[in-house]
């Protein structure tokens, strides 16, 4: 997964924006430095446990659902919106899945297909419920998706009375929960790595692609060159709902559990991922390869604290601290490419009140 | 340019690394594996971080481990959730422990990734909590939490000898411990004509939801009489749905565990009576069920504690305060 390569910017017309757009993969670059400085400390520390086959096939496990919401978030938050609902409909599309599959019967390949269908109509449909919303009803897409997160929480607990649901079929969990594809390559990780490059092309080999950048950077200016920016933004939320039902499907396959309680805090990671991968909150920059990269961070910093012994608290005291920093550099970054010049520090540069005064800019 | 921001990473990096170096002494520095005789490295999963019970069960761990010879290194995740705990699970087999002591948090979503660690040659002891399939693991040790729920429903039928209306609170189901509290208290209430059982509502450990189905209960049937709360948060939030009701005095809470909130609501008079289970005891097992295991001699599949009624008459006494919980070792 951690091979592939961000393609390079769709647009490239006017120089701000290719600027912009070189940072932004830079900005992923650095981020996959800060990922591989972290894998070498872990390494150097517990050198016989931490880079084995067995540990890195758990981190990548651990990550593979995350990395199948990050894509749809990146596009979501590059078109300047956010969507916290991915974790309720997560666990709605798995609830419905489930729960179809349990009628349609049988532990075999058919149901699990059957599932697939039910998990991603159940999450696309949610999913066009907020691009809807968002587009069309101009509700802040912070307001709709805070809404869908609590409804779609609420109908999976209307359906299962609150009771996770654990009928998920054999194939489903020892084919693509825990099987291998081939040797000691996890299937999930597999299925997760296919999304992520769909992803990646879809981003920036694609219309669809330079559309999602055009309405971040400037929606005005999108419909006046001729984007249906409403019918677009429909489109990108119904994509992020539809693999967050997919998600669902893979959630079901690896902990055979509808984790009903267990993804509060799921949008958030996937949104820290996003953010510490160099995708701008305010839209219009961003990357995939950075999100997928942004959300390896967290994850193996647990597990390297765990197998050196630090108590499990202080892994959020550094994501934490990853996150602002990592935000706070790309930054200062993006205001020096604004500004045409090599970016300072503030506090290391003489002209600091110039610097900070034309930084406001940049947002 | 490059220089700058890759000076901040680096600096990130050297947080980690102190941060990391900081807390390398916990586990004694040994990364070797164990030897045949003795020095064996043994792996506590606790089911949630910070809780009185898995601490005090902690403390029996690293009692027992140290008169073996062993050394323990203990993780658990932020919450009670197999979500979360899968992967600290997983990063505890990577650094190749002799024996895992865990407290699965799922009868089901544990499963896999336990039997992951015994197909890497780990030995498993379940504490606390089991599994649907528990012969993964060389043995279980568990409190009668079946046991425990018929002590709460006794503690009830002593606070309100005329009989009436009782409820359960629990955490959410799935939970094999709370499961089986829940299922012999409403077994035993059941039992009980002077008393109806009016169920088991779920919390999800969350106190201001079990506030809200305790405060909804009381409007329905405002004639309760008892309420077994199967975990800390349920009893918690149980105590101030019957506030908001107005049934302070009326309603009986039966709390389960004795740690030092569970003990203060007692001397407060939040809760009437506490189960307490004897996780130091759990503990101080499941480290000689590991070791037996890694020496090549025969476990016990099963082994069950007891449980302790603690009231506020009893609380001060020697037995009281023995079977309260430990904030620390």
């Amino acid at each position: 997964m951690t091979t592939t390569r961000t393609a390079p910017p769709a647009s490239t017309e006017d120089a701000p924006t290719s600027r912009l757009s070189r940072i932004s993969r830079l900005q992923a670059l650095q981020i996959l430095i800060l990922l591989v400085v972290t894998v070498a400390v872990f390494t150097a520390l517990r050198p016989e446990t931490f880079l084995t086959g067995f540990n890195i096939r758990g981190i990548v496990q651990n990550t593979a659902i995350y990395a199948v919401l990050g894509v749809g978030m990146t596009f979501v938050i590059i078109t300047g919106g956010i969507d916290l609902s991915v974790g309720s409909v997560l666990v709605f599309s798995g609830v419905v899945a489930d729960k179809i599959m349990v009628w349609y019967g049988g532990q075999g390949w058919g149901t699990v297909l059957v599932g697939l269908v039910a998990a991603l109509a159940s999450g696309l449909a949610w999913g066009l419920v907020n691009g809807f919303l968002v587009a069309k009803a101009k509700v802040p897409p912070l307001v709709v998706t805070l809404g869908s997160l609590s409804a779609a929480l609420g109908f999976a607990q209307i359906i299962t009375k609150g009771l996770d649901l654990r009928d998920a079929p054999q194939a489903l969990v020892n084919d693509i929960g825990f099987g291998n594809i081939v040797g000691q390559v996890p299937t999930i990780a597999v299925v997760s790595a296919v999304v992520v490059i769909f992803g990646i092309v879809l981003l920036h080999r694609t219309r669809f692609g330079l559309y999602t950048y055009a309405i971040g950077s400037n929606a005005e200016a999108g419909r006046r060159a001729g984007v249906k920016v409403e019918r677009h933004l429909i489109k990108v939320y119904a994509f992020a709902g539809l693999l967050a039902g997919f998600a669902g499907l893979l959630n079901l396959g690896f902990f055979q559990s509808t984790t009903i309680g267990g993804q509060s805090n799921t949008p958030l990671n996937v949104i820290a991922g996003v953010a510490i991968g160099g995708t701008s909150l305010f839209g219009g920059i961003g990357s995939v390869f950075g999100t997928v990269i942004g959300l390896f961070i967290p994850i193996v910093l647990q597990n390297g604290f765990i197998q050196v012994g630090v108590q499990p608290f202080w892994q959020q005291v550094v994501v934490g601290a990853v996150l602002v920093a990592v935000v706070y550099i790309d930054q200062l970054r993006r205001a020096s490419a604004l500004r045409g010049t090599s970016p300072r520090l503030p506090f290391l540069s003489r002209a600091g009140g110039a610097g900070s005064a034309s930084r406001k800019g940049s947002a | 340019m490059k220089r700058k921001s890759t000076a901040i990473v680096a600096a990130l990096a050297a947080v980690a690394l102190g941060a990391a170096a900081c807390g390398s002494d916990t586990d004694g520095g040994s990364s070797a594996g164990g030897g045949s005789n003795g020095n064996y490295k043994l792996a506590f999963v606790q089911g949630v971080a910070g809780d009185a019970f898995y601490i005090t069960m902690e403390c029996g761990i690293k009692e027992e481990a140290a008169k073996e010879g062993a050394t323990v290194t203990v993780q658990g995740a932020q919450k009670f959730d197999p979500t979360l705990q899968t992967p600290v699970l997983q990063s505890v087999i990577a650094a190749k422990p002799d024996a895992i002591l865990i407290a699965p948090t799922d009868v089901s979503a544990m499963q896999q990734p336990i039997a992951q660690a015994k197909a890497q040659g780990i030995k498993i002891v379940l504490v606390d909590t089991t599994l649907n399939d528990p012969s993964v693991a060389v043995s279980a040790i568990s409190s009668d939490n079946s046991a425990g729920g018929k002590a709460a429903f006794e503690a009830i039928q002593k606070l309100a000898p005329n009989g009436g209306k009782v409820l359960g609170v629990g955490v959410q189901p799935g939970i094999s411990t709370t499961d089986a509290r829940d299922k012999g208290f409403a077994d035993a209430a059941k039992a009980d004509s002077k008393f109806t059982y009016l169920g088991v509502q779920y919390s999800q450990n969350d106190p201001a939801k079990a506030a809200s189905i305790v405060s909804a209960a009381l409007q329905k049937d405002p004639d309760i009489v008892g309420i077994f709360a199967s975990n800390l948060f349920s009893a918690q939030g149980s105590a101030t749905g019957i506030r908001q009701a107005g049934k302070q005095g009326q309603v009986n809470v039966v709390g389960f565990d004795a740690g030092p909130e569970q003990i203060k609501a007692l001397q407060d008079g939040t809760v009437q009576a506490l189960i307490a289970q004897q996780p130091g005891d759990i503990g101080v097992q499941g480290v000689q069920q590991a070791i037996k295991a890694l020496k090549g001699e025969s476990n016990e599949a099963n082994i069950q504690t007891g449980s302790t009624i603690i009231t506020k008459d009893t609380i001060d006494s020697p037995e009281g305060k023995a079977a309260a919980y430990k904030a620390s070792c």
